[in-house]
């Protein structure tokens, strides 16, 4: 293991960036991090809220129409190499709010997230556990740690 | 042949700097862990991690493309901030005393000051997506005042720099002046003899009322929390250092552990009159202190919210008052 | 206090934030117009998450619909699905069994727990006080923890079902004795926390006469919930509702509109609802939780009202063949983002996400009846 992954595996910035889901997903994200009980911080995880900082975006919601512009401007100004995670079902499929309507459907969803940037891992779940969202991320490290 | 090497005064200075900078990086780890993570008891992060591991990784991140008008000095600046903060550890050493020039107080707050301006020129030059940028359409036909001129957060940090160094950063110059009142002297070989003889400045009362005031101080010229206006996460996110990717937050990362240990080895040449240097054990205090201080600064930040203009005007104006004070004591 | 007009007119800049800001939980944009770092005018821009519920309801059966108006709101999940179910059951006349309407309770009170506890947490957050802030995550916790075991999510349980409540969320006496219990240690905490917070004397100095809502302008604008009470009026929709008619509790209001008042009345409001689940523990009756008697048929546009953590929540509908028609469904955040706007006024920039954030916002409750204009 060279210095360049030993150093990327201990320490991982997150960013967070929710576009348009319920909520649930974003706090339980927040959560995972802020709470003492979950403390991603000694698994070397940090949250940042600073695109220029982050190596990991962790992508919630269903991608609504004013949200996609925000998102790839983000994913854009975030430094290679980057690496996205979609949580939560909305994430991964557009959650209910895309497959399960009446007469009509919505218009509003461009989602799921994989339509506007790529995604390298996804975390299912509605909302997703502070759990999933670790191991989530730790799961991300071997294709972190080779990225050039 | 090996003794000549040994004590060359150049060699010297080399290694007591290298040495210094390789424990300043463990102090944000130390900070993060041992203090914060311990009053919200949880676990944290490994010491290694904020202060080590964090540059390393950023250095092997690509660069990117800064948003800013100009690229060139942008990314100059956090270079520059470093080149100034080990110059004050340069002039620190009892081997520089021969260059009066530079181990003097005069010299140091020179330094000091570069550092604050290169907060406002990274403030004012920083374009980040989050404000302005962000690509939403808010103005709009019905929107509010649709034709007012518009800022990014960043605008706003670096107008709070220049506040700061209009008189944010005065507690911590008067009490750098404190200990010129007792040894009458602005060269640090002077003052540094003056309590080698005399006993530390410290354990005098207005050494004592100028440590509280130099304390204060060092939390605002670090950005700390309570004083950290021109990066509080609630308003302007990071403030100055925004665009900063790749190697250059590393530099960044880097620059703040290393300006801990400086400011702390400030306080142990001016108020106990330990120099720091290899040669002698007397490099233990100037590490004990900076722990210290980082110590002293963790429990503070942990249990402070962020202050606005409010409650800052206040908490300066009391401190820069103590510190006139001290200096009163001392002329008397 | 009379009306709060800003000191001048005059709009120096613009400080656009968001959609991602670390102090808002939510994309929400805000441009706030400043003169000399004093927040002039605010205007919140909405509509960033809008997914059209109420358009995707349309036309499904009831059920899943109830399901559908859950995914509304991560926060106050159980609220709106609760509410859902109570339209239906209006307009049906269905017969809800007692311990049913106890356990409807229960979560209620539970979430309100939760979402209080958010409040103050994000509060903290807010404030940069990350300390503080963990430690009622912390407390939070517990309270997340209760509502799994009993709905078997952490966020979204799907509590409520037409008639009663999910047969998987009876309370067995091992889980009203978890229950009792970890009222007890939630108390305990909360009273350490609110201690803790009035002995601290920069924390009150930085919340106190910041994003002031007078009593007068929260009823011009029709401010709803915790944030009215906190301006000092007694209103709250829960001594009207019929499910709280067998508890006894008080409305808890605070005098100034400032964030100091909305923290405090929060907190107090939390150890009324650990009341009022001492109360439902104590007093739950025995007997079935759901009523599968009942039958569909065709209603006039049923209209429903209940008190939720944020304040006043309104659903209505008309059913058509077992089909959701015409939904209409009114957030408390809709009302409260004027009091949002408000508040921000006169105050520090730094300031300014703390006067949107004590009005305890919840924009992706609020973000379905916008009509999107693509250009």
């Amino acid at each position: 293991m060279g210095i360049k992954s030993f150093s990327r595996a201990r320490a991982i910035h997150v960013m967070l960036v929710y576009t348009g889901g319920c909520n649930g997903c974003d706090i339980e994200i927040v959560n995972s991090i802020l709470s003492p009980r979950f403390d991603a911080e000694q698994y070397k995880v940090f949250l940042t809220w600073n695109p220029r900082e982050a190596d990991v975006l962790v992508v919630t919601g269903p991608v609504t129409h004013l949200n996609r512009k925000p998102l790839e401007a983000i994913y854009e100004a975030i430094p290679n190499p980057k690496l996205v995670v979609a949580a939560g079902s909305c994430a991964l499929m557009g959650g209910v709010y895309k497959n399960c309507h009446g007469d009509i459907p919505s218009e509003e969803i461009e989602g799921p997230v994989e339509n506007v940037i790529p995604v390298n891992a996804k975390i299912p779940g509605c909302a997703v556990r502070p759990q999933d969202v670790l191991a989530g991320v730790v799961s991300l490290l071997p294709t972190l740690l080779d990225a050039d | 042949m090996f003794e000549n090497i040994l004590t060359n005064p150049i060699f010297a200075v080399v290694i007591t700097v290298l040495v210094c900078f390789i424990i300043s990086t463990l102090l944000p780890g130390i900070e993060r862990k041992y203090i914060h993570a311990r009053i919200q008891q949880r676990i944290g992060p490994p010491v290694t991690s904020p202060g080590i591991m964090a540059p390393l990784k950023f250095m092997f991140k690509e660069n990117v493309k800064v948003s800013s008008p100009v690229p060139g000095l942008y990314k100059s600046l956090p270079v520059i901030c470093f080149i100034v903060v080990l110059c004050v550890m340069i002039a620190l050493t009892p081997q520089a005393y021969m260059i009066p020039a530079l181990a003097s107080l005069v010299a140091i707050v020179g330094f000091l000051k570069v550092e604050e301006i290169c907060y406002v020129l990274m403030g004012a030059l920083s374009k980040s997506v989050m404000s302005v940028n962000m690509p939403f359409p808010d103005q709009i036909k019905g929107a509010a005042h649709n034709n007012a001129n518009r800022s990014f957060i960043e605008d706003i940090s670096a107008k709070r720099s220049l506040r700061m160094i209009t008189y944010g950063s005065f507690p911590l110059y008067l009490a750098l002046f404190a200990p010129v009142t007792a040894a009458g002297s602005i060269f640090l070989q002077d003052i540094v003899s003056f309590q080698q003889v005399n006993g530390p400045f410290l354990f005098t009362v207005s050494g004592g009322i100028a440590a509280i005031v130099f304390f204060i101080g060092y939390m605002i010229i670090l950005n700390e929390y309570p004083f950290s206006i021109i990066k509080a996460k609630s308003d302007v996110i990071e403030g100055p250092y925004m665009e900063y990717a790749a190697k250059y937050r590393a530099v960044v990362v880097i620059t703040r552990g290393f300006f801990m240990f400086v400011l702390g080895a400030i306080f142990s040449v001016l108020f106990i009159g330990v120099p720091p240097t290899i040669m002698s054990w007397g490099i233990l205090i100037n590490i004990a202190v900076a722990l210290i201080f980082v110590f002293m600064m963790g429990i503070f930040s942990a249990f402070s919210p962020v202050f606005t203009n409010r409650q800052l005007l206040p908490t300066i104006l009391g401190a820069t008052l103590l510190g006139i004070l001290s200096i009163v004591l001392g002329l008397l | 206090m009379d009306e709060k007009v800003p000191k001048s007119n005059i709009i120096e800049t613009e400080i656009p934030m968001g959609t991602v800001h670390p102090a808002a939980l939510e994309p929400y944009r805000v441009r706030l117009f400043v003169e000399d770092e004093i927040v002039q005018e605010a205007e919140i821009t909405i509509g960033v998450n809008h997914r059209g519920i109420e358009r995707i309801m349309e036309g499904l059966p009831v059920e899943k619909a109830n399901a559908l108006t859950e995914k509304i709101c991560g926060i106050c999940s159980n609220s709106h699905i609760w509410n859902s179910c109570r339209t239906a059951e209006m307009g049906l006349n269905i017969e809800i069994p007692e311990r049913a309407e106890y356990i409807r309770v229960i979560m209620g009170e539970l979430e309100r727990l939760h979402s209080h506890f958010l409040y103050l947490a994000h509060g903290c957050e807010v404030l940069s006080h990350e300390t503080f802030s963990m430690r009622v995550f912390y407390m939070r916790e517990i309270v997340m923890e209760l509502l799994a075991m009993i709905g078997g999510n952490r966020v979204q349980y799907g509590c409520s079902v037409l008639g009663g409540v999910r047969p998987r969320c009876d309370l067995d006496e091992a889980k009203l004795l978890r229950l009792k219990n970890d009222m007890d240690t939630i108390e305990e905490n909360l009273t350490g926390f609110v201690d803790r917070f009035m002995a601290d004397s920069i924390l009150l100095s930085r919340v106190t006469g910041i994003g002031v809502l007078p009593q007068k302008q929260a009823i011009k604008l029709a401010v709803t919930g915790p944030t009215l009470r906190a301006t000092g009026v007694a209103r709250d929709l829960r001594t009207t509702m019929f499910e709280y008619d067998n508890f006894d509790f008080n409305v808890i209001t605070q005098p100034d509109g400032d964030v100091k008042s909305n923290l405090i009345m929060r907190a107090l409001e939390s150890f009324e609802s650990i009341k009022i689940i001492r109360q439902a523990i104590a007093n739950i009756p025995e007997g079935k939780v759901v009523n599968r008697d009942w039958e569909m048929f065709d209603t006039d546009i049923v209209q429903s009202y209940i008190e939720v953590p944020r304040g006043t929540l309104y659903h209505s509908y008309r059913l058509e063949g077992g089909r959701v028609r015409h939904s209409i469904i009114r957030t408390p955040s809709m009302a409260n983002i004027g009091a949002m706007q408000y508040a921000c006024i006169g105050d520090q920039i730094t300031d300014a996400q703390l006067c949107i954030v004590q009005c305890d916002p919840c924009f992706t409750c609020t973000d379905r009846a916008i009509e999107i204009i693509r250009r």
